[in-house]
């Protein structure tokens, strides 16, 4: 098996379980999960418009 | 009680890094199984090369019957993005974040920006075309839509491409360049041939919702492979802790500092012009043989199998060439130097009526190809500063794309107009005007080439002790490095 080397330092402290993360890893985390659900709220919402456009649905 | 507790502990903090998409190790050099995870991004990329150069060029003109100038203009979008493909690199290099990931934020962020684009594709599309209660939309409203799922769709996969390749360079000392890039061509034909099989294979029968299914299944498949791709690949090294890093340059002072490299301008224009030499055959064969060699569609379309087969086989054949401390310039020059035969081959068929040099040609056009593009990428890799990565690969992938775009566009171009002012003309060498106009695309091509020759001439052999004993790869970028306790 190929040498593997540690990148982070898992007995941190401020690293909290079971995910291993420090609270700002985890904050970054979170704004990549907001952006990226923003990103898939707006792309569905022209999605829908172009949708209605084509084949209008009635309520 | 208290041993149980702890053993608890242990497996419930195992859980957590499990489910998290970083690697918190790194290996000297990537195994096979990773690289070909990682290889997987190309596979997207050349699935979204297939679907919109091919697939929906086709779909647009005859199925939805949209003008063939606004296809070509939807087409053209995404090549405007290429030449950003240096920023994008710049910007991957110098990124900085908490978790310490340079390439992966990109390369999700470019995920989205094509799933983006392919969810909305189709309803742009239809809408563009008219169909279904569309006639009464103004239409600003389809053209614009389409062209934003185009740019989108093209963003996400110049972005994903840059920072892929960036990735595998950072992940794999320089010794493996040659198997890394060798791996990642094949894959991109692998992607853009399976895809081109499976869209034929379900559009045959074409009805709007097909159509929406199989540009959602595109975009469904780009997010998958990508994020397997990605998965656990780049370690994460955070800042914390480790000495605040000086300013980054500008794009402007990083770019001076490429250009101070050893002849990086003369890299970047032989990459430009081999490229071109060699692009601009692509959309002209089949049309050559069917109109000049009077061949018949089945017999043109085995004309692209057989480039493909010659793509293949040219990128075993420099994979294979190209061993640790070998000289990728050497290798650039003798692809650029098959090439001259080939198009020679392919100029001689018209006046002899020849099929035989014709299918030579074709493979030496595609081996020669594959053969250049491999040895200049691996290059690249192997000759990128160590924080420019992204930088050297954003510039080779601009200068690559921007040349194939103007070569197609040219190659099309050359070949009407010199047609067109030889139309009158009885023969010229034996020749009609038609065939006047595909040959003096074909002796352009040569030309261009001996120039690439030519240019590469003073790089042969140049390739420095240090680029060759530099297979130091990932373990120098490690910051916090311990052994492993696995």
């Amino acid at each position: 098996m190929a040498h593997e080397t540690q990148t982070a330092d898992l007995d941190d402290p401020d690293r909290i379980w079971p995910t291993g993360l420090t609270i700002r890893e985890s904050e970054e985390i979170h704004k990549h999960i907001i952006d990226g659900s923003r990103v898939f709220f707006f792309i569905a919402l022209i999605a829908h418009i172009l949708a209605y456009l084509y084949t209008p649905w009635s309520f | 009680m208290g041993r149980y507790r702890e053993r608890l502990l242990s497996v419930w903090a195992s859980l957590g890094p499990r489910y998290m998409p970083f690697a918190d190790v790194v290996t000297p050099d990537l195994p096979l199984h990773k690289l070909a995870r990682l290889s997987l991004f190309q596979v997207s990329v050349g699935m979204t090369m297939v679907l919109l150069v091919g697939t929906l060029n086709r779909v647009m003109i005859v199925e939805l019957e949209v003008p063939a100038a606004i296809v070509g203009v939807m087409i053209a979008l995404p090549l405007l993005i290429a030449p950003f493909r240096t920023v994008i690199g710049y910007k991957s290099d110098t990124h900085r974040c908490e978790l310490g990931w340079r390439r992966v934020p990109f390369i999700w962020k470019g995920t989205l920006l094509q799933f983006g684009g392919f969810a909305i594709m189709p309803f742009a599309l239809l809408v563009l075309a008219g169909k279904g209660q569309a006639d009464a939309v103004p239409a600003w409203v389809g053209q614009s839509s389409a062209a934003l799922a185009f740019l989108l769709v093209g963003a996400g996969a110049h972005v994903v491409q840059t920072t892929g390749l960036a990735l595998a360079t950072d992940l794999t000392p320089s010794k493996s360049h040659p198997k890394v890039v060798g791996f990642m061509y094949v894959m991109l034909l692998v992607g853009m041939f399976a895809s081109a099989l499976i869209f034929g294979a379900v559009l045959a029968d074409f009805t709007p919702g097909r159509l929406v299914q199989v540009i959602q299944g595109a975009a469904l498949a780009s997010l998958v492979l990508n994020s397997v791709a990605i998965w656990k690949q780049e370690a994460r090294r955070p800042p914390r802790g480790a000495p605040r890093p000086e300013a980054d340059p500008s794009f402007r002072e990083s770019w001076d500092r490429f250009c101070q490299g050893e002849h990086a301008i003369r890299r970047l224009v032989i990459v430009g012009l081999g490229t071109m030499a060699f692009g601009m055959a692509d959309v002209l064969l089949e049309p050559y043989g069917g109109q000049i060699l009077n061949w018949s569609v089945a017999d043109t379309t085995k004309l692209t199998a057989l480039l493909a087969i010659g793509g293949l086989l040219g990128f075993v054949f420099a994979s294979h060439v190209l061993k640790p401390g070998s000289d990728p310039y050497r290798l650039t020059q003798n692809g650029a130097l098959i090439g001259l035969p080939a198009f020679a081959l392919v100029i001689a068929a018209a006046p002899l009526d020849l099929s035989a040099p014709f299918l030579v040609g074709n493979f030496l056009i595609g081996f020669g190809a594959a053969v250049f593009g491999h040895a200049t990428l691996t290059a690249t890799m192997s000759q990128a500063p160590k924080e420019q990565a992204g930088l050297a690969l954003g510039a080779w992938g601009a200068v690559q794309a921007t040349a194939a775009g103007v070569a197609l566009a040219l190659s099309g171009a050359i070949r009407d107009i010199v047609g067109i002012f030889m139309a009158g003309t009885e023969s010229v060498f034996g020749l009609a005007g038609p065939a006047l106009g595909y040959i003096s695309v074909y002796a352009l091509e040569i030309a261009l080439l001996l120039i690439t020759v030519a240019a590469t001439i003073p790089l042969v052999g140049r390739i420095t002790k240090h680029h060759r004993t530099n297979d130091s790869g990932v373990a120098e970028d490690v910051t916090a490095a311990r052994p492993s306790q696995s």
